[in-house]
């Protein structure tokens, strides 16, 4: 990248689907990527090429690889400016019949994972006197959803910790929003047609038949509005939850 | 180059909306009751008025071509206990807010809907989201527009146009007077990010949707320094 960088950015999840785009996105936008996945692989090594960024392996549900993985980022590159928790893990089932331990891991990955890295990240965030922390919630997590009990509590419970940071944050500059995507074409989805039984092209056109705007959603989309919280000029957005679905959350039946 | 309808483009948000866009490629018509500068086109009207508003489209369209996209800023402000509030200003509120983007719509969305393309933006409020004290009329008329934009979205969004929302937070700009209340530092102190919006941050909002948004329907998003969260 022949581009100068002038923030340091760490967005989890992101060897492929959405974290991916969204590093992308923000490598564009002069954020040089640490681009986090639970292990290093060939696949993350690739991405962080593209981004012309670096790689930052760590599970995000465990504590201590978290902090590990940002201090080395800090003694690397500096102090995260832009933070994107995209990172999730996702199982579905009926309530009853969810492994408790997998039903915990949903919450702890999804949910815990994130206070894990705002913890993290903070102190270096404070160091530079601000920053932007984009949190990715879900639809699911604003409208809830059948069969996935463990996702929708873990994304609610990211909108009300970006709701609450939110108001904590802003006053250091430090800006904490949330997106809450609607169906989205990532990976992810596999997730989604194992449950129902279908191919991913048959689940594709099974949630684009219920969504307003008659299709789902892509990464670069999301990656947009990523773009939008974290500009370095934008301080007004404050603990939102942009929702960015097509039009379903307020009329899907 | 795309041409987007400004209501309320000489000052304020609107004026901030209609630079941002002219700065970002976009062929800009202002329309407010005094020309604005800097758009390829000022219109003057009155956005309560129906008649007024389709003229200025028509000019709109003789002179800069197809209108892709609208985003409708005119708008008026005064605070007054609810028994205060007359039925005339109560008109009024409703008619320049909701009126405005009625009108607008009216004879901007069936060539929108003809050409299966198109994007709009209407300009609320926090206090239509929130509620005020001394807001009764101000935040019944932005509340409808949220009610119309939300309706409106589901409803063309299979045809081709997007409607989505702006509800800003008190802003730095001339609908707040020197003494608005909004300006007192006890009260900017309850404010989480502890200053007013900047019309700016308005107008990066609005251009994410016009620009971006394309999977944004019925959406509203709130640049407001987390007054309503």
């Amino acid at each position: 990248m022949a581009q100068e960088f002038t923030r340091v950015g760490l967005v989890t999840g992101a060897a492929q689907g959405m974290g991916a785009a969204i590093a992308a996105r923000l490598a564009a936008d002069g954020v040089h990527v640490g681009v986090n996945d639970r292990v290093q692989t060939p696949q993350l090594l690739d991405v962080a090429s593209r981004v012309g960024g670096f790689p930052v392996p760590a599970d995000v549900s465990d504590r201590g690889q978290v902090f590990a993985a940002v201090a080395q980022v800090e003694r690397d590159h500096g102090p995260i400016g832009v933070l994107v928790c995209n990172a999730a893990y996702m199982t579905m089932g009926a309530l009853t019949e969810h492994d408790e331990a997998d039903w915990w891991k949903v919450v702890d990955t999804n949910l815990s994972g994130t206070f894990h890295l705002i913890q993290a990240v903070l102190p270096g965030m404070r160091r530079l006197g601000g920053g932007h922390i984009v949190i990715i919630a879900s639809e699911w997590g604003v409208t809830g959803w059948p069969r996935a009990t463990a996702y929708s509590a873990s994304k609610a419970g990211l909108i009300a910790l970006t709701k609450t940071l939110g108001r904590e944050l802003a006053r250091e500059g430090i800006y904490v929003n949330a997106i809450a995507p609607g169906v989205t074409d990532t990976p992810q989805l596999e997730v989604d047609a194992a449950d129902a039984g279908l191919s991913l092209e048959q689940m594709h056109a099974e949630y684009a038949k219920d969504i307003p705007l008659g299709r789902i959603g892509q990464p670069q989309e999301i990656a947009a509005g990523v773009s939008l919280l974290t500009h370095p000029d934008m301080g007004a957005l404050v603990g939102q939850v942009l929702q960015i679905n097509g039009g379903t959350t307020r009329c899907r039946v | 180059m795309s041409v987007v309808l400004v209501t309320g483009a000489a000052s304020g948000i609107g004026g901030a909306v209609a630079s941002s866009l002219r700065d970002n490629g976009w062929t800009v018509a202002g329309l407010d009751l005094q020309p604005a500068a800097g758009v390829a086109l000022a219109l003057t009207a009155d956005v309560s008025d129906p008649a007024a508003v389709a003229a200025a489209v028509r000019a709109v369209r003789e002179g800069l071509g197809p209108i892709d996209a609208l985003v409708t800023a005119a708008g008026h402000y005064e605070m007054l206990p609810v028994s205060e509030i007359s039925p005339e200003s109560w008109h009024r509120m409703l008619r320049v807010h909701l009126g405005g983007l009625r009108n607008c719509l009216s004879v901007v969305l069936p060539d929108m809907l003809d050409r299966g393309r198109g994007s709009v933006v209407a300009v609320t409020s926090e206090l239509a989201i929130g509620g005020g004290d001394g807001d009764a009329h101000y935040a019944a008329a932005k509340g409808a527009i949220i009610g119309l934009v939300r309706s409106l979205a589901t409803e063309v969004a299979p045809r081709g146009v997007r409607v989505n929302a702006v509800a800003p937070g008190p802003t730095d700009t001339p609908l707040l007077s020197p003494d608005s209340p909004w300006r007192d530092r006890e009260f900017l102190a309850t404010v989480p990010n502890r200053r007013l919006t900047r019309p700016d941050e308005i107008a990066a909002v609005v251009r994410f949707l016009l620009d971006e948004g394309n999977f944004c329907i019925g959406e509203v998003i709130s640049p407001n320094g987390g007054v309503v969260i």
